[in-house]
Order: C-alpha cells, then sequence, then structure tokens
C-alpha cells in the first residue's frame, strides 16, 4: 500500500478542509446556546461547507467546529484523497486499509502529548468551562458528546472500546448518555461491572482526528485503536489518563476523564436524532461522574448536529455499515457485487446487490444481515440484481416497485433488536428496544425460465445492440439535443 | 432579581399545586451554567405573581408548553450516593 498522508489531528483536517473550500472561518461571535447549532444544522441541510467557529460567546480561546464528516468531499479529504472522489472509490479505499494489516497504536509521554496543555483536577473541574452547545432548541441539555468517542475496556477480556455515545451535560461533573444494551459498551457493562457494582472508567475524547472518529462510528470488529492506524496509514498516538488507566488520543482537542456509576443514574434526553426526529424518551440512563478534564490551547470542540438529512452521523454510518456488511456477506462467500445505503435513509436500508445464483439467496443475505452485530442499527434490506446499480437510486426504486413481489418477496422479521431511536416503534419497544425488520427481496425467482418467464428490461443500455446505443450517443449533439450524452 | 428555572414533564399534572413537589429543574438564567440541572423540593403555581421565580415547562419531546408557571424552590435534593460526591 502507498504512502497515505491524511490529516493527523483535527487541526490538521481544519487546515485541508479550509484551503479546499470545504469549511469556512466564521470569525464573528457565535453564542453556544442554539445559535452554533442552527448555523451546523442549516450546514448539513444545505450540503455546505463546514463552519469553523472561532468566536465563542462566553469561552474566550475555544472554537468550534461543525458537521465535520456531513459530505463525501470532506471524508475524501479526511482519507488524504482527492476531494471530488467518488463513493465507489471512497468505498475501495476504506475496504483496502480496513483489510490491510492492523497497526497497533503507540504510547507517547505525557510531555509530548497536545490533550495535556491544560488539565483540571479535583475542585477546578467542571464541565460549564467548556463551551458545550445546546445544540437544538427543547434538547434536554447541553451535549457534551455529539462526535466524540468514549473509551472503555473489557476489564477481563481486555477490548479496548472507542463508541460514539451521546452525552449530555447533567451538571458541572456530571453527564448522562444513551448506551443501548447491544453496544459494545452496554455489553461491558452488563456482562461486567452492573452485576459487581463496579464503576466502569472511561475517558470521552472530543476533538479526535477525523480518522478516529471515523473509526468509533464505525461497526467494525477490528479494536478502534488499530483500525485508526489501518485508516490512516500510522499508529495513532495515545497517552494514559491521569486518572484511570485508559488510554486516549493524544493529538484529541479534549479529553473527559471518569468513571461510569453502576448504580445510579439521572436524567438524559430528549435530543434531536439522526432519524430527524426526537424520538426516544427522556429517561434515567448511563450516567457518566467526572473526575478530570484536559484540553489543548485554544481546543476546539467538534459539533454534529444530528437532524433531517444529512449530517455525518447518517453518511458516516451508512457508509461504514453498508462496507462492513459487504465484507461479512464476501467472508460467507456469498456473491455480492455491493452494498449501499442511501444516508437519506437515515441508514435504516441497506440494499444489496448479489448475482443470484441459487433459491434464497436474499433470505440468506437478511439473515446474516440482520443476525449480525450491525443488525440493530438498520430495518430494511433490499436485495437487488447484479444489473441493478445500487447506487442509482432511479434503478433500485423501480426494481423493488416492479419485482418484488408483496406476497412471496416481503419478509418481516419480528422480535429482532431494535434501537430506543426508531420512529415507527411503538414506546414499548424503543424502551425495551425490540424491533422487528423486513426483506425486500427484489430477485427474479431461479425457478422462472429466463428466457420466456423473466421480463425484458427495456432501457436504452438494455434492447439496444452496441453499435445503435453508439451511434446514437455519437450524434446526440447533432440531433439538436444539448448535455451529456 | 428572580430565577429562571425550566422542567421537562410528561403531563403538566406532574406540577400539582398546593403541594411540595421533588422536581429535576435546570437553570434558564444566562451565563455558563445555563442548562444545568438540580434535584429539588419545590412548589409551583400557576400565578405567575404567587412565587419570585419563573418555570418554564416542557413535554417529552422538548414542546414548549404555553402554560407558565412560578415557583419557590425549598431546598435542594442529593440523590446523588455520598460516595460518588
Amino acid at each position: 500500500m502507498g504512502k497515505i498522508s491524511a490529516p493527523k489531528s483535527n487541526r490538521e483536517f481544519i487546515e485541508a478542509c479550509v484551503k479546499s473550500g470545504d469549511a469556512v472561518r466564521i470569525q464573528q461571535e457565535v453564542d453556544w446556546d442554539n445559535e452554533a447549532g442552527a448555523i451546523v444544522r442549516r450546514v448539513c441541510e444545505l450540503g455546505e461547507a463546514a463552519p469553523f467557529m472561532e468566536n465563542i460567546k462566553d469561552y474566550p480561546g475555544f472554537s468550534y467546529f461543525g458537521a465535520p464528516l456531513s459530505t463525501y468531499r470532506r471524508m475524501a479529504i479526511a482519507l488524504g484523497m482527492d476531494p471530488s472522489s467518488t463513493l465507489p472509490q471512497i468505498g475501495a479505499e476504506y475496504l483496502k486499509r480496513t483489510n490491510s494489516e492492523p497497526i497497533a497504536p503507540v504510547i507517547i509521554d505525557k510531555r509530548d502529548a497536545p490533550c495535556k496543555e491544560n488539565i483540571l483536577l479535583g475542585d477546578d473541574v467542571d464541565l460549564c468551562k467548556l463551551p458545550v452547545p445546546l445544540v437544538h432548541d427543547g434538547d434536554g441539555g447541553r451535549y457534551v458528546g455529539t462526535w466524540h468517542g468514549v473509551i472503555t475496556k473489557h476489564p477481563v477480556r481486555g477490548d479496548v472500546n472507542w463508541g460514539m455515545y451521546r452525552q449530555m451535560m447533567w451538571d458541572g461533573r456530571t453527564m448522562s448518555g444513551a448506551v443501548f444494551p447491544f453496544s459494545d459498551l452496554g455489553k461491558t457493562l452488563t456482562d461486567y461491572y452492573l452485576p459487581r457494582g463496579e464503576g466502569c472508567p472511561f475517558a470521552t475524547a472530543i476533538g479526535l482526528s477525523p480518522l478516529a472518529a471515523m473509526a468509533a462510528c464505525a461497526p467494525s470488529p477490528i479494536p478502534e485503536p488499530e483500525l485508526t492506524g489501518m485508516l490512516s496509514g500510522e499508529p495513532v498516538r495515545l497517552v494514559k489518563c491521569e486518572t484511570n488507566d485508559l488510554e486516549v488520543p493524544a493529538d484529541a482537542e479534549i479529553i473527559i476523564e471518569g468513571m461510569i456509576l453502576p448504580d445510579y443514574k439521572v436524567e438524559e434526553g430528549p435530543f434531536g436524532e439522526y432519524t430527524g426526529y426526537r424520538t426516544s424518551p427522556r429517561d434515567f440512563r448511563v450516567t457518566f461522574r467526572v473526575d478530570a478534564i484536559t484540553y489543548r490551547n485554544n481546543a476546539t470542540m467538534t459539533i454534529s448536529n444530528m437532524g433531517v438529512p444529512q449530517d455525518e452521523g447518517q453518511l458516516l454510518r451508512s457508509f461504514s455499515l453498508g462496507l462492513e456488511l459487504e465484507k461479512l456477506l464476501k467472508s460467507q462467500g456469498i456473491p455480492v457485487t455491493g452494498v449501499y445505503m442511501h444516508p437519506r435513509s437515515t441508514h435504516h436500508m441497506m440494499i444489496v446487490g448479489v448475482k443470484p445464483t441459487y433459491a434464497g439467496i436474499a433470505m440468506q443475505i437478511a439473515q446474516l444481515a440482520f443476525g449480525s452485530k450491525l443488525g440493530p442499527w438498520f430495518h430494511m434490506v433490499m436485495v437487488v440484481d447484479d444489473q441493478t446499480d445500487i447506487f442509482n437510486w432511479d434503478e433500485v426504486y423501480h426494481a423493488f416497485c416492479t419485482r418484488c413481489n408483496p406476497e412471496r418477496g416481503i419478509h418481516v422479521f419480528k422480535n429482532t433488536t431494535g434501537t430506543a431511536l426508531y420512529p415507527h416503534a411503538t414506546p414499548h419497544d424503543r424502551k425495551y428496544s425490540i424491533g422487528s425488520q423486513v426483506l425486500f427481496d427484489c430477485l427474479w425467482p431461479v425457478d422462472w425460465d429466463k428466457t420466456n418467464d423473466v421480463p425484458t428490461v427495456v432501457s436504452f443500455k438494455n434492447v439496444y445492440t452496441k453499435d445503435i446505443q453508439e451511434k446514437v450517443l455519437n450524434n446526440w449533439a447533432d440531433y439538436g439535443f444539448r448535455g451529456r450524452k | 432579581m428572580a430565577n429562571q428555572w425550566e422542567v421537562f414533564v410528561m403531563d403538566l399534572g406532574e406540577l400539582a399545586e398546593g403541594k411540595e413537589l421533588e422536581l429535576t429543574i435546570r437553570t434558564l438564567n444566562p451565563g455558563i451554567h445555563k442548562y444545568t440541572y438540580q434535584r429539588v423540593k419545590a412548589e409551583v403555581s400557576g400565578t405567575l405573581d404567587k412565587f419570585a421565580d419563573r418555570l418554564q415547562v416542557r413535554m417529552g419531546r422538548g414542546q414548549l408548553s404555553d402554560r407558565k408557571f412560578s415557583i419557590r424552590v425549598i431546598e435542594q435534593v442529593q440523590r446523588m450516593p455520598a460516595r460518588y460526591l
């Protein structure tokens, strides 16, 4: 693999985005109370350049970087690619890097770690000293963590997890967050800490390098520190925490250390969510007690504003869920031609292209997809054949509307794992993470005679000979048509 | 100066008047501590000039209620076990 030249920190990423026109510097004062959130929301809805807000009311010296990865252009920049790279190119690069050898992190001395430039301990600890934004009007609180990594470790297995679990500031030393029981952290808590009544050490890292954030967001079985190394082509630099034994990315902007309480909860939510709604109820949720805060000089807090499409949660989660499912299906020998989630589905619909070489292949795909670790994050799988361009919604929608037999092609899976965030779920199902899922099988049945039973697609590229197609394309402008061929 | 508070409820019936309630409220006073929570014992009233402080109400999904209340915070309640303080 050639040398990768990707931004190694949030700061390098901002600089690269400003240079390419994919970020704008905002120097006038911006209020942390709704205004910054509203800017980021509008940026997401318009697909605009990411706002780098350098002057935050009440918080001199701090800045915000909003919507860091809400476009494929910025995702390409994060990977060190040409910003105009296409989605299939970005996906191929992600697969190439994440199929390479894991790259272990390195531990550096505290004196070399930028995140230790300022250290708050004891009575100095106060989350209100950080410019925690009120992201959406009506949210249950100011959200510390919207684009970040919550770092924990399973004390027996040693598994390190960097996960993007939203965190709300309850008071100056307490946060609460949504941690689903099927998530890595949820399993660690229920498997080890809660039965023992022990607190779980955590560290929240904000202002990660974009590839570390990508790793924290990806549902990959590879531990995030190694995955970050694979994505960036070199080891990620870690440094030990001040108050526990966890290791955190040394180049992160802000680190919050503490303990997840095993036997005490405070309220969390509501919050504007990636589905485009406030769905999950305000409830007593996992509670984080803060023991230390460390941060860089002139720290930049990253903000994701979840809501209607499209934000980085939808974009990146769709991207990584699709590619991780593609890896899983290929590992099982299924002849998939590609997997794609449109971010505007708010990562709820998985589109799988496959060569329909045997009966039941769509069902096999759905069972693997829903039965895997990825499954709770989406509830629709649509399987199309290898002649359908999975990235072209017009083709996919046509296949769905014409080939999916209402009686034979729609299969509902009941009593599966869901999330509290599904807008379509009942209040009861949300509370207990009960889900249901559906397969849309858009393949022609294999027992249909291919000559006489399977309909012919009537399209320019399918019914005319290559000679005719070329002749028409070559003469297109001469016929008097403008625009692309 | 009177304090501004906000509370989240699922039903306005949770804000019964004429009795001591235990509520989780957040401050709306300007400054860096805005939106931080505390648990309190308090009395509320739909009569705005009954108590000095004001209470704004939001429903379960963040919708702002038209109903306004005045509130008297009697005392803070510490729910968190002492070992975590």
